[in-house]
């Protein structure tokens, strides 16, 4: 099967790592992938094609807005192959009632912009896959975990870099903002002076984009003067496959997920990537989520806004127990989230 | 026949007025002629539709890379009309190799982002049947379907008698000697070089128009991208005394087409080594003006019928002039018998019989 993803490509999101991550699995069996498109020399590892004729199958990867593209192009896809190879996966939740959380996160500002993505899907293929846990609402909905995991990836702790910080966030703040002020940051007020250098990797946390037309404010909204009151450092988004080496840079990494996917049960590649890293993952999920995802071990990394504190500190005074923990969790994640799976999942969705 | 035209429509510029005949004249014969998509602001008048129920034909009529419909149209046009009721029309010669001819081009990458081969791919993704506006296209897997039209009912002063015709037209007042009316795009030397003969004998024959988009200054977006053939020199536009005037909506062109005695007929570079015809070719047919062909003899025979080489005026423009307004009466003829072999041969009618035989080829 010649698979053909049709994406923004972004080398520092999550998204763009998981489409590599399939094209590295594919031939195993049998199947070739790429992203729609020239081949960019800077992204040398990604297949790109713009040969539509070469693939039978496209897959229709949207985040949160409308990927559109030249008339023409987008002919010769529509034209070249036909909507019963075509699929839509729907990373951000798009394709859902419209949720908005405590006013704050949501997955569209109005009904019409909402309309505007059904017409846009339902134009383009039949059903809509989404990753996510939760059972599917309508008979379009189907569900496919997508992201993976691959225990060779794992960082061996002899070649680690060495631990620069004592905790690290890598992601952009696009609704993380209100997490990081409720559990992490009244914690690192308190005990500032026992926890060592702090960093924020990804774009957004030190000011908002100004560029026009970037998106909901709220998304941004952030009180950046907390990082220079408390000596939190801010460094620039990394390459996709540089990710892992910088988590690797820090005694404890936390993980945030926007809340409207949380709420959506929907997974991000950043839930494996995570686990790829020589640190420990403190995750900010629901408990029981995160046990059907990790299994039951991950409970013990669970960063709440009740034991937020209590979590931390434990972690960095006692990393061996953490990362027996971490074992566990990778067990589980090679057991149950392998991307040979995922490959075969992804190849059953779009032979049905 | 149900017809769906499938392009962009702007009331000032490319097919917009074949367009309206094809909606017009396809009423009048009982045939339903709509343009996909929502209903255009700009032109209330059109009818527009999204109900594909029962089309015989899609017709994508293609220039611009925004001739093709934006999604979601698109996936429902392609996924609902089968593809052998869908046919292309190539209006611009992009389903051909890279042509560069003079400073004119099929393909122009830096100008729109697509090589020649995204354009070929994408028409064969919209259609195996693929058309021009030529008698003689270059590849063998095109057809040819000249698409735009001559409509006798448009003429705006219909002639039966070359007398009465020269009588009237010379007792006229008119803005114009000679107008042209049509956008700066690759033609600026054939405009250039035509009043330039005519520039002497503007006083006897009038004065000059230019009517169409960026013949007062070339454009910043043509200097900033470098894409030459969009040229203009108002210092010597002036010194002719050019009137020269911005673009015209549509429905405006005749307004001044009618005010001038002669009107010149311009075929891009491009087109006339690929032997197209435009809207223009027939439209200038329509209005009450005496046409000159300033095309090849062979190709003004093979449209225009014999009697039209009376209308070309050749190599001596300022001797063609002075003569035409001196012995009027033998240019009218010809005016009138080339009216005739349009609505004989290049009628929408015709267009509409040559639409309905594709249509039935393809559903057998």
């Amino acid at each position: 099967m010649n698979i053909l993803f049709v994406m923004k490509h972004r080398g520092n999101a999550g998204n763009t790592h998981a489409v590599a991550d399939y094209m590295r699995v594919a031939p195993k069996f049998g199947h070739h992938v790429a992203i729609f498109g020239p081949t960019l020399p800077w992204l040398p590892e990604i297949n790109f094609s713009d040969q539509v004729r070469g693939f039978d199958k496209a897959v229709y990867l949207f985040e949160s807005e409308i990927y559109r593209l030249s008339p023409v192009r987008e002919t010769m896809l529509i034209g070249g192959i036909a909507r019963k190879d075509r699929m839509i996966l729907d990373m951000d939740g798009m394709y859902n009632p419209v949720v908005c959380l405590d006013g704050y996160d949501r997955n569209h500002d109005t009904e019409e912009e909402r309309a505007a993505w059904i017409e846009h899907y339902h134009a383009l293929a039949d059903r809509v896959h989404k990753p996510t846990l939760a059972p599917p609402a309508t008979p379009r909905d189907v569900p496919l975990t997508f992201y993976g995991y691959d225990p060779a990836l794992e960082t061996d702790p002899k070649t680690a870099p060495e631990k620069i910080y004592d905790i690290l966030h890598v992601g952009h703040n696009w609704w993380r903002g209100r997490d990081i002020e409720n559990i992490l940051l009244p914690v690192v007020d308190k005990n500032r002076r026992k926890i060592g250098r702090i960093c924020f990797i990804g774009l957004w946390w030190d000011k908002a984009p100004t560029e026009p037309g970037s998106g909901n404010p709220l998304a941004f909204a952030f009180g950046s003067e907390a990082f220079r009151r408390l000596d939190i450092e801010t460094r620039d988004s990394v390459m996709y496959d540089k990710v892992v080496h910088a988590m690797s840079q820090a005694r404890i990494n936390i993980f945030t997920q926007r809340p409207v996917l949380h709420h959506l049960r929907h997974l991000t590649l950043k839930y494996f990537e995570i686990f790829y890293a020589d640190t420990i993952p403190l995750l900010v999920l629901d408990a029981d989520h995160a046990a059907d995802v990790y299994g039951p071990a991950a409970r013990e990394l669970i960063l709440s806004a009740e034991r937020a504190e209590e979590r931390i500190m434990d972690a960095l005074a006692r990393p061996e127990r953490y990362r027996e923990i971490v074992q566990d969790v990778r067990r589980h994640l090679a057991k149950h989230h392998g991307y040979e799976l995922r490959m075969q999942e992804l190849a059953a969705a779009l032979k049905n | 026949m149900k017809l769906l035209l499938v392009t962009s429509c702007d009331p000032w510029t490319r097919s917009v007025s074949t367009i309206h005949h094809y909606v017009a004249a396809g009423r009048a014969l009982g045939h339903d002629v709509a343009l996909y998509g929502p209903p255009n602001a700009d032109l209330p008048g059109l009818p527009t539709t999204t109900d594909l129920d029962g089309v015989d034909l899609a017709l994508f009529v293609i220039q611009v890379p925004g001739d093709f419909p934006q999604m979601p149209h698109l996936a429902r046009l392609i996924d609902t009309i089968p593809r052998e009721k869908r046919a292309v029309v190539d209006l611009w010669g992009r389903y051909n190799e890279t042509i560069f001819i003079e400073h004119d081009f099929n393909h122009l990458e830096k100008l729109d982002s697509h090589p020649g081969w995204e354009w070929e791919e994408a028409l064969r993704a919209a259609s195996g049947t693929i058309l021009q506006p030529t008698l003689s296209p270059l590849r063998p897997d095109v057809g040819s379907f000249l698409f735009h039209a001559f409509a006798p009912d448009a003429v705006v002063q219909p002639e039966t008698s070359a007398e009465k015709a020269a009588a009237r037209w010379c007792d006229s007042e008119r803005w114009f000697g000679v107008a042209y009316v049509g956008s700066n795009w690759q033609r600026w030397e054939q405009v250039r070089d035509f009043f330039k003969a005519h520039a002497p004998v503007r006083k006897e024959v009038g004065w000059a128009g230019l009517i169409g988009w960026d013949w007062k200054e070339r454009p910043e977006w043509a200097i900033q991208q470098g894409i030459v053939g969009i040229d203009t020199d108002p210092e010597l536009l002036l010194s002719m005394d050019v009137t020269v005037k911005g673009g015209v909506r549509f429905d405006e062109i005749f307004r001044y087409l009618n005010q001038s005695k002669f009107a010149p007929v311009f075929h891009r570079p491009l087109f006339r080594h690929l032997n197209f015809v435009t809207g223009r070719s027939f439209e200038t047919f329509h209005a009450d003006t005496v046409p000159l062909l300033m095309l090849p003899r062979s190709f003004v025979e093979a449209i225009y019928g014999p009697a039209a080489l009376a209308l070309v005026p050749g190599e001596d423009i300022a001797g063609y002039l002075t003569k035409a307004l001196k012995e009027p009466e033998p240019i009218w003829n010809a005016v009138i018998k080339t009216r005739a072999h349009l609505a004989a041969h290049h009628s929408y009618a015709r267009r509409f019989e040559e639409l309905a035989a594709l249509a039935a080829r393809r559903a057998r």
